[in-house]
């Protein structure tokens, strides 16, 4: 279970990281880092920052200060002579999501599309893949996530559970290193939420890295290596979910489990 | 092709049937001319408008512009006192211009409201997947764009069918102006005018029902049990 162990460098490291909507901060000065191989749950109440935190990492939010590094990679911005630095252009950009997939909590399923269509798109129009490589590829990744029978659907005839193993067919297809998921089984209906997580438990074991935001204090103790608990646009504990949900430090963090217990008990 | 309407006599048409149809005709074809100008110039300023920040004041003005004057002033400026600025263009080339600068304000509107109707998530999942802005536009804004504005583009194409009246008063040999030459030879006024009247309400019924058509097959993928293969 501790991939620090094993002394490889983070994959993803997060310094210092603030985020501002108008005069709102929502990210004061977070640290994080995540492992190769490690699955990191991010939790917390609603408008703690972990979506955002989340979104920095790929550049949907542009962070205001501090660093987003993947691979070392600094996410967002070029850096210019010395300690200056400007905002990445588009392209660079595009470029440096390469390593990271992304999965939603809407799914974000283009509904004119075929689940294939949805999967092979941009390994047409980004990888420059064959028609019939992409297809075969496509087809192959939908299988893995357990609809094989669906490929000529759309995803309007598909249940919320299916879109989005659809939707992490079109992200793993495009084979990233990490996997960020932002509450991928909040929109669900709860006997829904089983199968995605049977997917995702299984990424899990393959050795993907992951960053999940998630409600789901179930599913965190159960696959997280480690856990980062979030709350007024800050991580308040952090640590291994047996040790975060058992013996929490904070009071706050205990406030927000045992809160969690009461409504889902 | 006489009628038996009573109190009209439809006979006095009988020479004028040629002369009628080749104003038809000519109406198909310079509404045809001015709706496709017109959905091309208003895709054009609505991707400017939203995608080139220093086009945006530019497009603006051009939308105002066109929507904030009658059709009829427009027609008269660009025809009557384009020569003198050295526009000089003949009937028909002005009247699609005319009409299509004039629909194009109010498609480029149309389009607006439908790319700001997909929802932003579906463009975060392209950028996050490495897609370029135009492949985007092209693969997955363009389509569901297309068919969220068919209803109002089909209604706005039939403004611009009945506008097409105005045409005559720039003298181009459309059905209009057909039409009331031959109120002037006929000293008939209640006939020509009933024909005038069903050939239009025909093309617009022909329009909408062609739109429906397209509308049913640009939204397949929402009724439940549609499939690609």
């Amino acid at each position: 279970m501790n991939k620090k162990a094993a002394n490889l460098p983070p994959i993803i490291e997060i310094r210092k990281l603030r985020k501002r909507f108008g005069g709102n901060e929502v990210l004061r000065g977070i640290d994080l880092r995540v492992y190769p191989s490690e699955v990191v749950c991010l939790i917390g109440p609603s408008g703690s920052g972990k979506s955002t935190l989340l979104r920095c990492i790929n550049v949907l939010e542009t962070y205001d200060e501090g660093e987003v590094r993947v691979n070392g990679e600094l996410m967002g911005y070029e850096e210019v002579s010395g300690r200056d630095r400007r905002r990445a252009s588009p392209a660079r950009l595009r470029e440096s999501r390469r390593d990271l997939g992304m999965v939603f909590q809407q799914f974000n399923l283009w509904p004119h599309m075929s689940a294939l269509d949805n999967v092979t798109e941009a390994l047409v129009s980004v990888r420059g893949k064959s028609r019939a490589e992409a297809e075969a590829l496509g087809a192959a990744m939908l299988d893995k996530v357990g609809l094989a029978d669906k490929l000529g659907s759309y995803p309007a005839n598909l249940s919320g559970g299916q879109q989005q193993r659809v939707a992490i067919a079109r992200a793993l297809a495009m084979e990233p290193s990490i996997m960020l998921f932002d509450e991928p089984t909040s929109a669900l209906d709860p006997e829904l939420v089983g199968d995605v997580l049977e997917v995702m438990r299984s990424l899990a074991a393959e050795g993907m890295t992951m960053v999940v935001v998630t409600h789901d204090m179930g599913f965190a103790a159960e696959v997280a290596d480690r856990v980062y608990f979030l709350e007024g646009g800050q991580v308040v504990e952090e640590g291994p979910p047996a040790e975060l949900f058992n013996v929490p430090k904070s009071p706050r963090l205990g406030a927000f489990l045992s809160g969690w217990n009461r409504r889902n008990a | 092709m006489t009628m038996a309407i009573p109190g009209l006599d439809m006979g006095v048409l009988d020479a004028y049937w040629p002369v009628i149809l080749g104003g038809l005709w000519t109406t198909v074809r310079l509404c045809g001319a001015s709706i496709l100008l017109g959905m091309a110039v208003g895709l054009a300023v609505e991707l400017l408008r939203a995608r080139v920040r220093r086009a945006a004041p530019l497009c603006r003005v051009y939308v105002e512009f066109f929507r904030g004057s009658p059709i009829l002033i427009q027609l008269f400026l660009l025809y009557y006192a384009g020569p003198g600025v050295g526009i000089t263009l003949d009937p028909e080339a002005a009247g699609v211009m005319g009409l299509g600068l004039y629909g194009g304000a109010y498609f480029a509107e149309i389009f607006r409201s439908g790319f700001e109707a997909i929802p932003r998530g579906q463009l975060e999942a392209a950028a996050c997947l490495g897609m370029p802005p135009l492949r985007t536009l092209l693969r997955v804004e363009l389509p569901q764009m297309a068919a969220l504005v068919l209803p109002p583009a089909v209604n706005q194409s039939i403004i611009l069918i009945k506008d097409s009246a105005v045409l005559s008063i720039i003298t181009v040999p459309e059905l209009t102006k057909q039409t009331s030459k031959i109120i002037n030879e006929t000293f008939t006024i209640a006939e020509p005018l009933l024909v005038l009247a069903v050939l239009y309400w025909l093309l617009v019924t022909g329009l909408s029902a062609a739109g429906a058509a397209l509308e049913a097959r640009l939204t397949r993928h929402l009724n439940p049990s549609g499939k690609t293969s």
